[in-house]
């Protein structure tokens, strides 16, 4: 993919973390109430609104995390070979995680 | 403009600064130095979240499992870490959101005509950041006193 698609893709899940983030922080570690409790956790994990909102910041999240680390370990000048190998290590490291940290929610909805 | 060459095309140059870049090169300017924060915030939110989604792991073992990670974690320590986060990413955020104005070129102002003392773009732009600074600041003291009480 062109760079500049990277990029205004990392323009686009930064501003969705912006709100999707901004929500899960607010809800989960500044809300007066106990919403780590188990009670407070399984009630979140059965509602689809909330599965689709984890779902969203973990694809969101993911990408722009990965790629704002590339654009920052590409700084350091590498043969064009270790550029391959470090968006496709990227890419198998974004997909891995992906599948082990929905795994969660879903597996509770 | 779109760019036409793909990352694997483009001809690498020697990054002689490395790290010491992100901090010294001469005189930065205050974006330079907000730069290098996007840049520590970013990897600490994401050092963050690969914690946090180790941690929702605990999850899978059931309310026992669960419970003990969460105790576990309740501590002044958690708690001061959890507030850096907090503040990182309103930095973060802000900060990206900002970014995104410059980079498109909303940020600009209207072309001027070229008369003495000449005022740059980042000079003009410099108001926005300064409001950005401001709210950044009143976040992190509203997070803080939220955390407090």
């Amino acid at each position: 993919m062109k760079e500049t698609r990277l990029k205004i893709l990392q323009y686009i899940t930064g501003i969705g973390l912006f709100f999707f983030a901004g929500t899960h922080l607010i809800v989960s570690h500044l809300s007066s109430g106990e919403p780590t409790t188990w009670e407070s956790v399984s009630g979140r994990a059965a509602s689809a609104g909330w599965l689709t909102l984890y779902l969203l910041l973990l694809i969101f999240g993911l990408y722009h995390g990965l790629h704002g680390l590339r654009t920052i370990i590409l700084e350091f000048s590498f043969p064009n070979y270790a550029v391959r190998v470090l968006d496709w290590a990227l890419v198998v490291i974004g997909i891995a995680i992906f599948g082990y940290a929905a795994y969660i929610p879903i597996s509770a909805f | 403009m779109e760019t036409e060459v793909a990352s694997s095309e483009k001809p690498h140059l020697p990054n002689r600064l490395g790290v010491k870049g992100w901090v010294w090169a001469g005189r930065y300017t205050l974006e330079r130095y907000l730069y290098t924060l996007h840049r520590l915030t970013g990897l600490g939110l994401l050092l963050y979240v690969a914690l946090h989604l180790g941690a929702n792991g605990f999850r899978l073992g059931g309310e026992e499992s669960w419970t003990s990670a969460i105790d576990f974690l309740t501590n002044p320590f958690g708690r001061v870490v959890e507030y850096l986060v907090m503040a990182a990413f309103a930095f973060h955020a802000l900060n990206g959101g900002r970014l995104i104005l410059q980079h498109l070129g909303y940020t600009l102002g209207k072309p001027k005509p070229p008369i003495y003392p000449y005022v740059d773009s980042m000079r003009r732009r410099r108001l926005l950041t300064w409001v950005m600074l401001a709210v950044i600041v009143a976040l992190a003291i509203y997070i803080l006193v939220e955390f407090v009480t």
